[in-house]
């Protein structure tokens, strides 16, 4: 009885009794397995939409408290429910459609970019047994197609025939590509030690006490972290390397002539994207879903990312914003030896066993 | 392979642009992210206020010039004043000179506190811009303590002031003034050290001191390129003289030296205004003589103060009728606009941001 | 250098060019004639103990009669300041750019031709830019313009 409380509590006896469920209604075979997956992509997709509303209101908490005043606060207590009020004001907005714009491009940009940001979530271990799909190129996967996003920005900046947004879509072309080395160096740091792509794997391979994490795994665990945590940031377009959208410049860059649902669109998959590099940083050095035993591990893994979250707000509302050579700079000329130097170093030192 | 072709575009920066602090429209030519030439297109904002200003009795004067600088909207007001009353050779209470120097370095104070906040927004940080409105807040608080109003305060009159300060206003300017030279602190540790910081505004956007004497460049900006010119040391009004404080001058002429200077202005600017405090005199605030329709005899003078944009001037003429023949006014940020396309070029739009925020140009001023 | 000094070396040293005005209050004011504008500007900026490097202002003015040009100027070197002003025709006003002395004059002189219709000879960017690019409604400066709704109340004294 414990034991199959405990996985109700870790949400896989959950779904497992509801699949077993599905199976006793006695669809044909094929049919299960797809009404099994679309809803569970709807329920991937749906805590996704809540998490990235819940991290609009907690990221304008945390800048309301940055700034010593108090954020939201008239929806629900502290504002709870003001991000949804937002959006609900976001869906019946007039969707502003400027005459010059090219048709297709300026469609599907908004959708790409919110497609490529939910892609992800196919590999992402939320707990224990709590995956949708265990791909065994798990993070190689993920890599891909967060990729997507970059060419969703350039459509956008494309598509919207301005001059600021193509400027915001240029530079946020070439931001992300050249964050995508260092941050793909990081990542393989820890690769050396796991031995594998999947994602599961990488998790259990850190099982057990905090020091079995990878951002313990000293000396090269912490300085694989700071450079990824770097990347990241500049990878999701925040300050201090939010210079596709600076507002101060670009007024809001490749997302200027968007309004109403399509805005919404890129805004969620903005929050959905942080939320995205802040999983990876927990799986990859934070022992992902590993923890304490009383608490269900998906507590342990929304805990965690939502503490890397904190660290990017932190970032975002405290530093000024670089310039865009000043940005490439430091991605080509001090994060990619840096990363490299690491990840080499790593491998020597994997092979000697010389590490803690 | 054939050459690239490349070509420039020409990018409309305002006139509704986050950072042109107003309506200001800069017609870029731009080569990638490079700056080729700027042409600043103005006027969106002329409200005619010279023309008003001469269908207006001289005291009507006033309220409609605070309108022309509304952020030190006392500096406004005290400008006109002086000149009206170098024309009608009116005397000023002791006590009135001293509520004026308060009342315009507490003006100043708070206009330096907008500018620490808007450029480090300009430069991508958010969160000193609440810091400098929050300190800003303590200030607005005493003017509206003293005269009812929180931007333009019609306080400055001719021949004095308007009202009496409160009795609470010493001890709660005292406090602010401690609550603001703690917090300068504040500051000075999110920014001046931040490495981010030093890289966008050390070195940046530097206006060479011949370049800015040349297009008449004044104040904060001047100074900061190596000029030591403060009127309120070189052609002294009010009670300066009686103050004892130190004119800041910076001599690299860049965004960072130019944010920098402004930060020691702030500190000055209290020292003046504890100082001026300390030995506020009893009496009359406002010479009697002045009445509603002041008539200065025939003639012209050209009044100029220290202002935070720099030098704020009011050409004044009178014919001795009871309306001035022209009022000229002279406004800090119309020459640096003005230079702006002067040094502003081959530099990347994010440097323009951070070198248009420094310049502290507000568009009230140039358009008039 | 006192205000009555510079005044008397100003007159010493540039004669019947610079004649002094009465109607300053403050500081020294001068009168100069239009065709003397650009020597006398260079003059006053070269001079070694004047040194007038510096333009705080220029504004036009129209006293019903006659057109006025008042140039404010200041050394910062010498830490003075003087003022001398052109007085101009109503009819066919003209007068010689001072860029070449102090570049700074430029959208002062470009406001007197939009504002007050005086040409400026030499300056090169004659082009509106306080007022609406389409404005056809004269000099709005002057004191004989009224803006086409504007009713006129009769003057209180």
């Amino acid at each position: 009885m414990n034991d199959h409380l405990l996985a109700v509590l870790e949400l896989h006896g959950l779904f497992q009794w509801l699949y077993d469920k599905l199976l006793t209604v006695g669809l044909p075979e094929s049919w299960t397995t797809v009404v099994a997956y679309g809803s569970l992509s709807v329920i991937v997709f749906g805590v996704l939409a809540l998490v990235a509303l819940y991290l609009i209101w907690w990221e304008r908490k945390i800048a309301g408290h940055i700034q010593q005043r108090f954020g939201p606060m008239r929806h629900g207590w502290h504002g709870w429910y003001q991000t949804i009020m937002d959006a609900i004001k976001l869906l019946q907005k007039e969707d502003i459609r400027i005459a010059t714009r090219d048709r297709v491009v300026f469609f599907w940009a908004p959708v790409i970019c919110f497609v490529a940001a939910f892609l992800a979530y196919v590999v992402m271990p939320f707990g224990d047994r709590l995956i949708v799909a265990d791909l065994n190129i798990g993070i190689l996967y993920i890599l891909a197609v967060t990729t997507f996003t970059v060419i969703s920005l350039i459509m956008a900046g494309w598509g919207s025939n301005n001059k600021y947004a193509l400027l915001g879509g240029m530079r946020s072309a070439a931001q992300m590509v050249s964050y995508e080395v260092p941050m793909v160096a990081s990542v393989l740091t820890v690769i050396v030690f796991v031995g594998s792509l999947s994602m599961v794997d990488i998790v259990k391979s850190q099982s057990g006490l905090i020091f079995n994490w990878y951002i313990f795994r000293v000396p090269f665990g912490p300085i694989a972290f700071l450079t990824y945590i770097v990347a990241a940031t500049a990878e999701v377009n925040r300050t201090p390397f939010d210079i596709p959208e600076a507002e101060q410049e670009l007024v809001a860059g490749y997302n200027v002539e968007y309004s109403g649902m399509k805005f919404a669109m890129f805004f969620l998959a903005e929050f959905v994207n942080m939320f995205t590099v802040a999983a990876i940083a927990v799986t990859l050095f934070f022992g992902g879903w590993n923890g304490w035993q009383l608490v269900p591990s998906w507590i342990w893994f929304l805990g965690k990312t939502m503490l890397v979250i904190l660290l990017l707000m932190l970032f975002r509302w405290t530093y000024p914003r670089l310039r865009v050579d000043q940005l490439m700079e430091f991605s080509w000329k001090f994060l990619v030896p840096v990363t490299f130097a690491n990840l080499i170093l790593a491998g020597v030192f994997k092979q000697l066993h010389w590490y803690w | 392979m054939p050459e690239l072709r490349t070509e420039e575009f020409i990018v409309n920066m305002g006139p509704h642009h986050p950072s042109t602090h107003g309506v200001c429209r800069l017609v870029l030519t731009m080569d990638g992210e490079k700056i080729i030439k700027i042409e600043p297109v103005i006027g969106y904002l002329h409200r005619a206020i010279e023309k008003i200003c001469e269908n207006r009795t001289y005291q009507q004067c006033i309220p409609i010039l605070d309108r022309f600088e509304y952020v030190t909207a006392m500096s406004c007001n005290y400008v006109f004043s002086l000149a009206a009353e170098r024309l009608g050779q009116v005397e000023v209470p002791q006590r009135a000179e001293y509520l004026r120097v308060i009342m315009l370095e507490l003006n100043r104070i708070a206009s330096h506190l907008i500018f620490y906040g808007v450029t480090a927004m300009d430069i991508g940080a958010y969160t000193p811009f609440l810091y400098g409105l929050r300190e800003r807040e303590l200030i607005m608080d005493l003017f509206e303590m003293t005269c009812g109003q929180r931007l333009t305060y019609n306080y400055i009159r001719i021949g004095g002031v308007s009202r009496d300060i409160p009795p609470e206003f010493v001890p709660k300017c005292r406090e602010a003034l401690k609550i603001i030279s703690e917090r300068m602190s504040d500051y000075e540790g999110l920014l001046n050290e931040n490495p981010i910081w030093l890289v966008r505004t050390k070195g940046i956007a530097i206006l060479p001191a011949e370049l800015a004497v040349a297009y008449g460049v004044s104040g904060p900006v001047l100074r900061a390129s190596g000029v030591q010119y403060d009127l309120r040391r070189n052609d002294p009004y009010s009670i300066y003289e009686r103050f004892d404080f130190d004119i800041p001058v910076r001599y690299h002429g860049d965004c960072y030296d130019r944010y920098l200077l402004r930060l020691d202005e702030i500190r000055q600017s209290m020292r003046i205004v504890s100082q001026a405090l300390d030995s506020l005199p009893e009496g009359e605030i406002k010479n009697k003589k002045v009445k509603a329709n002041f008539k200065p005899p025939a003639g012209e003078v050209y009044a100029r103060i220290e202002n935070t944009r720099g030098e704020l001037g009011v050409y004044l003429i009178s014919d001795g009728s009871a309306k001035p023949l022209r009022v000229k006014t002279r406004g800090g940020s119309y020459n640096q606009l003005q230079v702006l396309p002067h040094y502003g070029t081959n530099m990347l739009i994010a440097d323009l941001v951070a070198n248009f925020a420094t310049l502290d140009i507000i568009m009230p001023e140039v358009d008039r | 250098m006192t205000k009555q000094e510079l005044a008397a070396y100003v007159t010493e040293k540039f004669g019947d060019k610079l004649r002094p005005l009465e109607s300053g209050r403050y500081d020294p004011l001068f009168e100069v004639q239009a065709g003397d504008l650009v020597d006398v500007a260079q003059a006053l900026k070269e001079d070694e103990n004047l040194r007038f490097d510096f333009l705080c202002n220029l504004g036009g003015v129209d006293t019903k009669e006659r057109f006025e040009i008042v140039y404010n100027v200041a050394s910062i070197t010498k830490n003075l300041r003087l003022d001398f002003k052109v007085i101009l025709p109503y009819e066919q006003a003209e007068v010689d750019s001072v860029q070449k002395v102090w570049p700074g004059a430029n959208w002062y002189e470009r406001e007197l031709w939009e504002l007050y219709g005086i040409h400026v000879r030499n300056h090169g960017n004659l082009t509106r830019f306080l007022l609406p690019d389409e404005w056809d409604q004269g000099y709005p400066m002057r004191k004989n313009w009224d803006a086409p709704d504007f009713v006129r109340l009769p003057e209180i004294d």
